[in-house]
């Protein structure tokens, strides 16, 4: 009964309206889809949880679109159909009228309608379905997303979030209630096609772990450890980043997973599980090695060099060391294991790279022979942490400040930290 | 009808109610009806009404230049126009202002402007509970914003989450005035709710049953359920965060085994109802405009109201899609997940009835009709993109990003404000006695809406492209760049648009000096309240009403002939009211509710500081109820009223509009379908209140 006044003249200039619009649209997307340029974006994903994610989102934001276009399109066309049209010779009596409300003629009233059951039975039912239909595949990816395939004596890695940082302990032998084999900061490093079962936690306020182009995020939560998974298809540096708000320097609390072929990862497991050597007087880097237990050994643990441990924490490791404890006196093992600061590419929560050259260009194991290294920023940082990246205002969280150190110093430091592959 | 001489609360028992004494001496109530005093001690809905919006829009200007200082700060990767701590403290501080500060009361003032006249009533059911609500709200505003010269503002996010909101994490008092302001504006919210419950439910103008309401004054009323039961919710939350961080308890210290976990579910018990009592009001004022300036009847009005009632109810079982990466387990993750998807068929039900509402319609597209008809648009966006994190797999990418502050801003911003704007639009020559300027109203939205879309539209690719909320900045290689100059960009086109609106206003009113009365009903409306005066007097009606049907009013101008042709029977002027009812009873005004409300403060600045300001606060409450609970229910210098007190000495719920205490202008029967019944002649004191009730 209403429809048949419906087309018209403005057809084709809606049709010219709307192409406009979905070429902008597309421009847009172009303008946005490099995934080089975008290194946490969602869309472009890596693995096969974020697959599973995409292949549900996708078609669901399609069907939005669609519905966008209906709804937008309803709007128009009722807008341009319907809209009451002045009448020349009321323009004319009611001129001086400078808002114009009386220009419509007001004794025109259409027909007063109050509703049709059966449409509105129709749009409440149909959408109904199309959610039902939708809730489906969204319980089936559900289940699919926790899904652990790895075995239970495959790699599993603890992961801690702290404030700013991350921490990632690996058990080798997916043996959580042992300590880790390997404790290392802000880089996952994890093999290529292989599920890797994660524990998520933290030890002050919570925090969200999200490698985007990997799997969804899951929030570590002090005194609850989540269970989470993370798989990456190609080798390559995936970009993280804390998304739970926890502070001064949330923004600054990045990761990356590095992804390594299957024998990259033995060499690299290899590597990192021998310890530090003590260094004798008259070895490179002897004396940053005191000026380091004379100043950073409180807090970072050396394995090998600066004994304390993360298992000399009064619950064991990977306990949540407690909000009191923390700000009463850092504890070791509170701050990231250096053991082998150097063969990473970043510090500070991933906000500095630890050499001059985009890390991605070289591979990951050489790094520390190859790169140049970020004198400048790091150096600031051991100075002057506080200034580098906010940290709580009385100093017991995040990094301090040594304004003690001399120039001399902080160079044996810089040089005993690169010995530490 | 209103033969008996009986005060309108009577005992069951028929026992004689003790008459308060005018002679208690001490204590009077304030008078005059022109200055600030008349202001600060009013009870008059209308002027409640008034002031709620006005404080509403004075924070709706901080909580923008919270926004523009983010803005600034996110335009270009690396920006240092606020430092961590600072921009901690705006973001929070724009979330709590804009939320509880701007969005809530500005749905109160609507809520108290309209909802008696659109019933039909004098007042609403408690006027000094109405006038401490308001006072209340504004001591917890201007307390939580006293904040910034404290010390600090709150720097834990409006969120507030556990552990991160405690001392050791917070240290400054930011997060005391948080927990503290937000639960003196949460008393002015759930007195309030108590109060315009109680009225719906008791005062409505003889015939005007539930299901003629206006649709307005049913999510009004579906709004204040939600009030009456989410807000104890943050009450329970906030007082356990006072707790922990005054006096050391551990509700959430981890280390005392502690879950922080229960701080989330708490707030978001409270705080995904809240998000229905943002939308609702504006819902209801679309439902008003769009019919008006379609001028066809509301499109479907059971399905419009049982929606909203469906939404309030589901509103109470999605909240954990809130937390669908906080760990909270598979099976209630699908749970909820299917909940959150399926609330959008009441919503999407009320889309299509507007649109519904359109068709056919002969559409007049004022400023109030442009906003109405552009939030539904913007609304449509938030629903849709809504839909998209209800799938929770999908929400585990975009929770926590900017698609997230996409979305919900495309339902606040673009749902609630457009919608509330709208609504100072199309009521605004009811409650000052001239419009405002269509034209600059209409540039108005353009700018708004183009400002609106180009801010939030961009965020949506940035949450998919990654970038994450609440951050202080970004690293110029993250690709994050265009899309955030773009959107900061949109955030100072905004800024004009609401710059516009204010300069409107004072154009509006210079203008309105020696032109012509706009007259009670310039849109040619439907609901009652536009069946009196513009401004409307004091007394709201001269005459009760008496309502045989839905859009009483539309229906005593136009009648629908059997052909469907729709004739004109009379002149709006003819049916209103024209407000010189004169010696109406109404409601004194009353010192104590701003007093009581005056010691909220006290009290929590004590808690903060030094216990003995407390005390003080805690004397100031205790002083002002003593004078609330003795205070005479009129002025006896009053004589304009004084023939009255007689009949009413509960001094509160009798004054209001059905009370039958109250006196008419004593004139004959008017020809305008009332008929029946009109208010007790002056003199001729009460009526039973029990008339009134359906």
């Amino acid at each position: 009964m209403m429809g048949e006044q419906a087309g018209g003249r403005f057809g084709p200039n809606l049709w010219r309206r709307l192409r406009l619009a979905l070429v902008a649209l597309a421009v847009a997307l172009a303008l946005t889809a490099c995934a080089d340029e975008h290194p946490l974006d969602t869309l472009t994903e890596a693995g096969p949880d974020a697959q599973e994610i995409n292949d549900l989102f996708f078609p669901v934001l399609g069907v939005a679109i669609i519905v966008f276009f209906l709804v937008q399109g309803a709007i128009i066309y009722l807008a341009v159909r319907y809209r009451a049209r002045r009448r020349a010779a009321a323009a004319a009596v009611h001129s001086d009228d400078p808002d114009g409300d009386d220009l419509y003629g007001d004794d025109e009233y259409p027909e007063q309608v109050h509703g049709n059951l059966r449409l509105e039975l129709a749009w409440t039912i149909i959408p109904t379905i199309l959610l039902a239909v939708i809730s489906v595949f969204t319980l089936i990816s559900l289940v699919d997303l926790n899904e652990v395939s790895a075995a239970e004596d495959d790699l599993r890695v603890t992961v801690v979030g702290q404030q700013w940082w991350w921490e990632f302990q690996y058990h080798l032998d997916g043996d959580t209630s042992t300590p880790p084999d390997i404790v290392t900061a802000n880089e996952l490093v994890m093999p290529v096609r292989q599920q890797v079962p994660l524990g998520i936690t933290s030890r002050d306020v919570i925090h969200s772990f999200w490698i985007p182009r990997l799997n969804g995020k899951k929030d570590a939560v002090p005194g609850r450890t989540h269970p989470w998974v993370i798989e990456a298809d190609e080798p390559g540096r995936y970009m993280g980043q804390c998304t739970e708000f926890c502070g001064l320097s949330h923004a600054y609390m990045r990761m990356y997973a590095v992804v390594l072929e299957p024998a990259e990862w033995d060499e690299w497991v290899q590597g990192q599980l021998v310890d530090a050597a003590p260094l004798e007087p008259g070895e490179p880097g002897y004396e940053g090695q005191e000026v380091f237990l004379a100043n950073c050994a409180n807090c970072h643990v050396v394995n090998g060099v600066s004994d304390v441990n993360l298992d000399d924490l009064p619950d064991g490791m990977g306990d949540y060391a407690g909000a009191n404890a923390i700000t009463s006196a850092l504890v070791s093992g509170a701050a990231p294991n250096l053991t082998h600061v150097a063969s990473r590419t970043t510090f500070a929560g991933s906000i500095f790279d630890l050499y001059e050259d985009r890390a991605e260009r070289i591979p990951y194991l050489e790094v520390a022979e190859r790169g140049d290294l970020n004198r400048g920023d790091l150096e600031a940082w051991i100075r002057n942490a506080p200034g580098q990246k906010a940290n709580d205002a009385d100093g017991a969280r995040g990094m301090t400040a040594f304004p003690g150190l001399t120039d001399g110093e902080i160079d044996a430091l810089v040089e005993y930290l690169m010995t530490l592959r | 009808m209103t033969t008996t001489s009986e005060p309108p609360l009577q005992l069951t028992a028929g026992e004689q109610l003790v008459r308060p004494s005018t002679s208690l001496g001490v204590f009077s109530r304030p008078t005059g009806e022109t200055g600030w005093k008349s202001w600060l001690f009013t009870v008059d809905h209308k002027r409640i009404g008034i002031m709620y919006g006005a404080a509403a829009l004075l924070f709706l200007v901080i909580g923008g230049i919270e926004a523009l200082l983010l803005r600034l700060q996110l335009a270009v990767p690396g920006g240092n126009v606020l430092s961590e701590d600072a921009y901690n403290q705006v973001f929070t501080m724009h979330g709590v202002t804009m939320v509880f500060l701007v969005i809530m009361p500005m749905a109160a003032a609507f809520a108290n402007y309209l909802l008696p006249l659109q019933i039909g009533a004098r007042d609403v059911a408690f006027p000094r509970l109405n006038a401490f609500s308001l006072w209340c709200f504004l001591a917890g505003g201007i307390f939580l914003n006293t904040s910034w010269f404290l010390g600090g503002a709150p720097d834990g996010g409006w969120f507030g989450y556990a552990p991160n909101s405690g001392l050791v994490y917070s240290p400054s008092h930011g997060m005391d005035f948080y927990a503290l302001g937000l639960q003196i504006a949460g008393i002015a919210s759930l007195v309030s709710a108590i109060n315009l419950i109680t009225t719906v439910l008791n005062m409505r103008a003889p015939g005007m049953s539930l299901f003629r309401m206006p649709v307005l004054s049913w999510m009004l009323l579906v709004v204040q359920f939600l009030l009456l039961f989410a807000i104890p919710v943050i009450t329970v939350a906030l007082f356990l965060l006072s707790f922990d961080r005054l006096f050391g308890a551990n509700f959430f210290n981890v280390e005392a085994g502690a879950d922080p976990l229960l701080w989330q579910h708490l707030f978001w018990i409270f705080g995904h109802p809240e998000v229905y009592i943002l939308i609702l009001p504006a819902f209801g004022i679309m439902s008003e405009v769009i019919p008006v300036f379609s001028r066809k009847p509301i499109f479907g009005y059971p399905f419009m109201v049982f929606s909203g009632i469906a939404i309030g109810f589901m509103g109470w079982g999605v909240w954990a899609h809130h937390m669908f990466t906080s760990g909270i387990g598979p099976v209630s993750v699908a749970v909820f997940s299917l909940s959150t998807m399926f609330i959008a068929v009441p919503t999407g039900v009320k889309i299509l009835n507007w649109l519904a509402t359109m068709w056919g319609g002969r559409l007049r597209f004022n400023t109030a009709m442009l906003y109405s008809v552009g939030a539904v648009a913007m609304f449509t966006i938030g629903g849709l993109s809504g839909v998209t994190h209800a799938i929770s797999p999908a929400d585990t990418q975009q929770t926590d990003t900017y698609y997230i502050v996409a979305h919900f801003h495309y339902v606040i911003f673009g749902g609630s404000l457009m919608g509330m704007l709208s609504g100072f639009y199309f009521w605004w020559p009811k409650a000052f006695g001239y419009k405002l300027n269509e034209k600059l109203g209409k540039i108005g939205f353009w700018i708004l809406l183009i400002g609106f879309n180009l801010t939030f539209g961009p965020m949506h690719i940035l949450g998919l492209q990654g970038m994450s909320r609440r951050i202080h900045s970004y690293a110029a290689d993250s690709g994050f760049n265009l899309w955030n100059m773009v959107a900061s960009i949109g955030a100072f086109v905004i800024a004009a648009g609401v710059l516009l609106f204010f300069w409107n206003i004072g154009v509006s009113r210079r203008r309105a000096r020696g032109s012509p009365p706009v007259g009670p009903d310039p849109w040619d409306a439907r609901g009652l309240e536009w069946m009196t005066a513009s401004p409307v007097p004091t007394h709201n009606f001269d005459r009760d009403i008496t309502v045989t049907r839905q859009d009483e009013f539309w229906h005593r101008k136009w009648r629908i002939g059997t052909d469907g042709k729709v004739t004109r029977i009379a002149r709006a002027e003819d049916v209103a009211h024209d407000g010189s009812a004169t010696g109406v009873h109404l409601p004194s005004p009353s010192y104590w509710p701003v007093v009581v409300a005056l010691g909220l403060p006290l009290v929590a600045y004590g808690l903060i500081y030094n216990l003995w300001i407390t005390g003080i606060g805690a004397l100031v409450i205790l002083g002002g109820l003593y004078g609330w609970v003795f205070e005479p229910p009129d002025d006896p210098e009053d004589h304009g009223h004084d023939d009255h007190h007689e009949a009413d000495p509960s001094g509160e719920a009798g004054n209001g509009a059905n009370g039958g205490g109250a006196s008419g202008n004593g004139e004959g029967e008017p020809a305008d379908g009332d008929g029946a019944r009109q208010l007790a002649a002056a003199g001729t004191s009460g009526g039973p209140v029990a008339e009134a009730q359906p």
